[in-house]
């Protein structure tokens, strides 16, 4: 049903996503992904912005972005990078050397400029590329799983995406493989204006380990571009995926992800999310756990200062008995930042022995900031273990009394307070570059 | 004790308050609803014209709103084919003798008559859209506690009523409270004066007799500075073959130092929609407390709020919500912190079998400037067996960073030690689960009075019968 009036900011889509048509043709996309294009506009032409009145984005507005979604462009396009020098020096500085320990693909604006797999990677027979050219060369595998857990009617950012869908990654790991190096991508923004959406699959076959790193930044600059991607993970039974995502947008951009991941038999997945930078963000995170005995770890935070905003909306999905959940999000939040974090277990019925846990744990450092917590639960199975629990506080005195008394100025007791509050989050991410990374970005932003 | 698998989760209601009069009415307004029907009501009620035009508006209000979207499913209600006003007798009765006599026998049989002489300070007894019974001690009279009808309050004390009606809850609030603004009949209008303290309960007894019939009672509680009250109410229907409609508005007012109990042991027959709107506020170091016990209805979507005003306001709800068979219990709290240095405390037990749903939903709210304050929420809910369903919604909204809120929820089945200890001990396995129900709930029912807690425990027992087939 379209409520779309000739003044709707949603009218831009349209043409965008005829105009990616016509270049996905030139482009030599796969004739399969194309058709899906076609079908993701043909959902779009139907949906119409997202409404307050709708839960899921009552608490976020997106309002100022829209204004100025007619002016964005979803076609901005880099020369590719002949090696690592090419990249954009901050890209360059967060890989620190460590181009050789990685399969590196890099995105810059609406194209992957750098994909570069590692001859380890090769040997084992591991697939590292952008995600265009795997619907060109990996149809049998991409093709059927590409969009069955995100579903272009989910939304119209969603549907919008997959339409003008440029970029993203595909890496898929054969039965049995234990990639022995991480693999890396980057996102990076230009400019101004900008609309990225790229759509990752990450394909971790039965038996199979993978570690993977994605990690999204670009500098501040006057103007508002938006970031609309999508990732669908699959772990396969006994196998086990490490994802990371680093959101470190420049606080310009509007950033709206969708994460999608299915675990299998006795397969393991853990996920860490973290937000740190860009105007406004809405991510959902949906992890299915669709084999007996699945396994999902998530891991998250966010850390918000000035006038930033964050809505980080999780499901726990127990499909299938014996599996188990665990998430914990921490969120810190300073001047007038805000946050939202809205989670959900949902217990399918027959779902029995499910051990499923939820935690949300805030803390405020100024009296401008704001949280909202709402985690839930919907269990229609008996036989099962289902616990969540949300905290918010602030820096307690007495903690900063018993560092300040030992001789720490106050900042420093502070910084070490909210240091130790995010510690149990940054300790599960892979790589101590970027481990370290994060602890410095945090350290900056208590300032 | 039974142990057939199939049994009603509600087995026993029938015979205890499932009965129904034939109907006797000395007025019934005809079915649905519009701007006539609302002029019918207040002019048989011989309302001052303000009401009348507060009436009026609401119903516009209710016509403008949509239905809610979450929560239970009410598209089912069809809002045409309710009776919105049936008076049952021409007037209230003062003694016990006046109540007509199959209202009596009703009342009879539920046990008000005794209670009352028993260890109650007041009693009001509403059947239908009127209240036909009301008393009170004349002890408590000689020092200025007001409680009688609401239509009797609104005659005997019209300027306290204009001055607190609809403050606490505007009739725009929500679908539900316009509806009830506009054809609000009956409820309890209370008034405790400064210092008074009310030691034993005050009771308000509801009771649906006819079909398709909506009640739509309004409560107003004024507990003045340093007063205190205990406010319990109780609810039954017969069990009709087609809907009923409960759709209530209580709004409390605690002042300095005051506190108020509120507690409702509401144990409608499975065909009654309860939709509720309660809402309470509470200024300087005042205690507001809800004990919320939901057993019966199809569906109950009701969340007593507090709002707690002034700085030392407290805000205190307990509820239970037990889900049989074809039964929705959206049961919940709110706490609202709109002044520095204010606490609440929310504890819910949910419990849910043979296919029923129950759940909590809820909301903590620090409004800006509202510093020192501290929130626990703690929910836990039971689910007996694969069919039922829990659901936990607990909403968190903080604008203020020096504040202590916390909120835990657990959901369970009955653990098997726990069943296998009862059992080893020569305790049947059905009563070994309602045992463990029982003290699950415990926490709870420990707040109630001891008659109600009896009363607390024989529904929870009737609840689990024939459970473990």
């Amino acid at each position: 049903m379209s409520t779309t009036t000739t003044k709707s900011p949603a009218h831009a889509a349209g043409p965008w996503a005829e105009q990616a048509i016509t270049r996905a043709g030139t482009t030599r996309e796969g004739a399969w992904a194309l058709t899906r294009r076609k079908a993701a506009a043909g959902t779009l032409s139907t949906l119409s912005l997202p409404k307050r009145e709708d839960e899921l984005w009552r608490r976020t507005d997106f309002g100022t972005l829209e204004q100025s979604l007619a002016g964005l462009d979803p076609f901005a396009q880099s020369p590719t990078a002949r090696n690592v020098d090419d990249l954009p020096a901050a890209v360059l500085e967060r890989i620190a050397g460590e181009a050789g320990n990685a399969a590196l693909v890099v995105q810059r604006d609406a194209g992957v400029v750098l994909e570069q797999t590692h001859p380890t990677l090769q040997k084992q027979g591991v697939t590292v590329c952008s995600l265009d050219r795997a619907t060109r060369e990996h149809e049998a595998l991409l093709a059927p799983r590409f969009g069955s857990l995100l579903h272009d009617d989910y939304d119209w950012y969603t549907a919008m995406g997959a339409s003008v869908r440029q970029g993203g990654l595909f890496v898929h790991v054969p039965k049995g493989v234990k990639a022995e190096i991480p693999v890396r991508m980057f996102h990076w923004i230009d400019g101004a204006g900008r609309l990225v959406a790229p759509r990752t699959v990450v394909v971790v076959e039965d038996g199979a380990e993978a570690t993977i790193l994605e990690e999204m930044l670009s500098e501040t600059v006057e103007g508002a571009s938006l970031h609309a991607g999508g990732v669908e993970v699959f772990v396969g039974a006994n196998a086990k995926l490490t994802y990371a995502q680093l959101q470190d947008w420049g606080r310009n951009v509007f950033h709206y992800g969708n994460v999608r991941a299915q675990v299998a038999q006795d397969g393991e997945l853990q996920w860490m999310q973290v937000m740190v930078g860009g105007r406004m963000t809405k991510a959902n995170g949906y992890f299915d756990l669709d084999g007996s005995g699945a396994r999902a770890y998530v891991n998250g935070f966010m850390f918000g200062d000035a006038r930033q905003h964050f809505h980080l909306h999780t499901l726990q999905r127990h499909l299938k008995p014996h599996c188990t959940s665990d998430l914990l999000i921490k969120c810190c939040l300073k001047d007038k930042a805000r946050s939202v974090y809205q989670g959900l277990i949902q217990v399918a019925e027959g779902a029995q022995r499910t051990d499923a846990y939820q935690a949300n744990r805030n803390l405020l450092l100024s009296d401008q900031a704001r949280a909202d917590s709402i985690p839930g639960l919907e269990i229609l199975a008996n036989d099962v273990r289902c616990t969540h629990g949300a905290t918010l506080g602030y820096v307690e005195p007495e903690h900063l009394y018993y560092l300040m008394a030992r001789g720490l100025p106050r900042v420093e007791a502070q910084r070490l307070i909210v240091e130790a509050f995010f510690e149990p989050v940054i300790e599960r991410i892979p790589l101590a570059t970027v481990r370290d990374r994060l602890r410095g970005e945090i350290e900056r932003k208590i300032g | 004790m039974s142990t057939e698998a199939e049994i009603d989760v509600r087995d026993g209601y029938a015979e205890k308050y499932g009965f129904h009069d034939t109907e006797q009415h000395v007025f019934k307004s005809r079915k649905g609803l519009d701007r006539d029907i609302v002029q019918q009501i207040s002019k048989l009620k011989g309302e001052p014209e303000w009401m009348l035009e507060y009436r009026l508006k609401a119903l516009d209000l209710f016509e403008s709103k949509p239905m809610p979207t979450w929560g239970g499913d009410v598209a089912a209600i069809d809002f045409q084919d309710i009776y919105y006003y049936v008076k049952p007798t021409s007037e209230e009765a003062k003694s016990w003798e006046d109540v007509p006599e199959d209202m009596k026998r009703t009342f009879d049989k539920l046990g008000i008559p005794e209670a009352e002489q028993k260890f109650l300070a007041g009693v009001g007894a509403q059947y239908d859209s009127e209240v036909v019974y009301h008393k009170i001690k004349e002890s408590l009279e000689k020092q200025g506690v007001i409680f009688l009808s609401m239509d009797q309050g609104l005659k005997d004390h019209p300027e306290l009523v204009k001055q607190y009606f609809g403050t606490v809850i505007p009739s725009s609030d929500n679908k539900f409270a316009a509806l009830n603004s506009a054809v609000w009949s009956g409820g309890s209008f209370i008034y405790v004066p400064k210092g008074v303290q009310v030691d034993v309960p005050l009771q308000a007894y509801f009771r649906i007799n006819t079909k398709d019939m909506g009640q739509f009672e309004r409560t107003l509680i004024i507990v003045d500075e340093d007063a205190y009250v205990h406010y319990v109410e109780g609810c039954t229907a017969p069990i009709h073959s087609s809907d009923s409609l409960h759709s209530a508005v209580v709004e409390i007012v605690v002042k300095k130092g005051g506190r108020c109990r509120y507690t409702t042991i509401q144990n409608w027959s499975n065909n009654v929609y309860n939709l509720v709107t309660k809402r309470a506020v509470a200024y300087a170091n005042a205690t507001m407390e809800w004990v919320d016990g939901n057993l019966g209805s199809k569906l109950t979507m009701k969340y007593p709020a507090i709002y707690m005003m002034e700085p030392g306001a407290h805000g205190e709800v307990l509820s239970i919500a037990f889900a049989g068979k074809g039964q929705h219990q959206d049961a919940g709290a709110k706490a609202v912190h709109c002044a520095p240095n204010t606490s609440s405390t929310i504890i819910s037990k949910s419990i849910s079998k043979d296919g029923g749903r129950a759940g909590y939903r809820g909301l903590v709210k620090v409004m800006k400037g509202a510093v020192d304050c501290r929130s626990t929420v703690n929910c836990d809910a039971l689910i007996l067996d694969e069919h039922s369903r829990s659901d936990t919604y607990p909403y968190m909204e903080i604008e203020e960073d020096k504040v202590t809120i916390g909120h835990e929820a657990t959901v369970s089945k009955i653990g098997d030690e726990q069943l296998f200890y009862l059992m080893a001990r020569g305790i049947p396995e059905d009563e070994a689960a309602a045992m463990i129900v029982s003290g699950f709930i415990e926490p709870i029912v420990k707040e109630l009075p001891m008659e109600y807690a009896v009363e607390m425990n024989r529904l929870i027992q009737l609840q689990m019968e024939g459970s473990v087939g």
